[in-house]
């Protein structure tokens, strides 16, 4: 199963894999997880604009901080080019810098 | 030399709409006068702010596509300053922005028709074709506001 490799010993990185990490935290997640997709290369989005809203919405959650990659799942170049739209919208009271 | 600039501004909710028309004609005397030109002019209409300025909650938005230089940007910007009416302002510069999705844009395009050729197809999709090869499962990776993230 290939979507299993990321949990397990997937890299090689972080903890060993062998003995107390499956039987502790093993239990507790599932085995599977998602393979995460930069949402900007899938769909070929080139141009992040701060105007346009509807696309940034869905990357500023309730208390309206900027989502972090590791959620989101975007590239790195996607992200900076995200984060500078965000923050134009931000001056123009398009999105909020906060909320609550 | 002449840059493209766009210039997006919010105007206070109580001003009527008259003033709003004489703002944008202040702004296109100015570029005028400065020997630009004003590309586009959007107005977005009444909008909810995100967050309170001054007193405000809502605001006009008009958007200005202006080709100019920068010494143009300058009096503009200093005069969207001092207009009380203005509430927020913001100009960016994008012609270099632009240039570089074009590129990437018809790059795409180039390569995807020279592989299509490449597989004795014509280069352009023909309607009715659907992409292949896409399964569910591969729309599921993408993101599309927040996921149930496990904690």
């Amino acid at each position: 199963m290939n979507g299993r490799r990321s949990f397990g010993g997937g890299g090689g990185r972080g903890r060993p894999a062998a003995g107390g990490a499956t039987k502790e935290g093993g239990q507790r997640r599932p085995m599977f997880r998602r393979r995460k997709v930069c949402k900007f290369c899938a769909d070929k989005i080139d141009d992040i604009n701060y105007k346009d809203v509807k696309l940034l919405m869905p990357f500023v959650p309730e208390r309206a901080k900027i989502l972090p990659r590791r959620i989101s799942g975007t590239c790195a170049m996607h992200q900076r080019k995200l984060r500078t739209a965000l923050m134009r919208a931000r001056q123009l009271a398009l999105i909020a810098y906060t909320s609550d | 030399m002449s840059r493209k600039y766009e210039l997006v501004y919010v105007v206070s909710p109580d001003a009527t709409d008259e003033q709003v028309t004489d703002l944008h004609n202040q702004v296109d005397a100015i570029v005028q006068r400065m020997g630009g030109a004003l590309e586009k002019t959007e107005n977005w209409g009444r909008r909810r702010l995100a967050y309170e300025i001054g007193r405000h909650k809502e605001g006009t938005y008009v958007l200005e596509v202006i080709n100019g230089t920068g010494e143009l940007m300058k009096e503009i910007d200093r005069r969207l300053k001092v207009t009380d009416l203005v509430i927020r302002h913001l100009a960016v510069r994008v012609d270099e922005e632009q240039q570089v999705v074009d590129r990437s844009r018809g790059r795409r395009t180039e390569t995807s028709r020279r592989r299509r050729v490449a597989r004795g197809l014509p280069p352009d999709r023909q309607p009715g074709e659907g992409q292949r090869g896409e399964s569910e499962d591969e729309h599921e990776d993408r993101f599309e506001g927040l996921p149930e993230v496990e904690r």
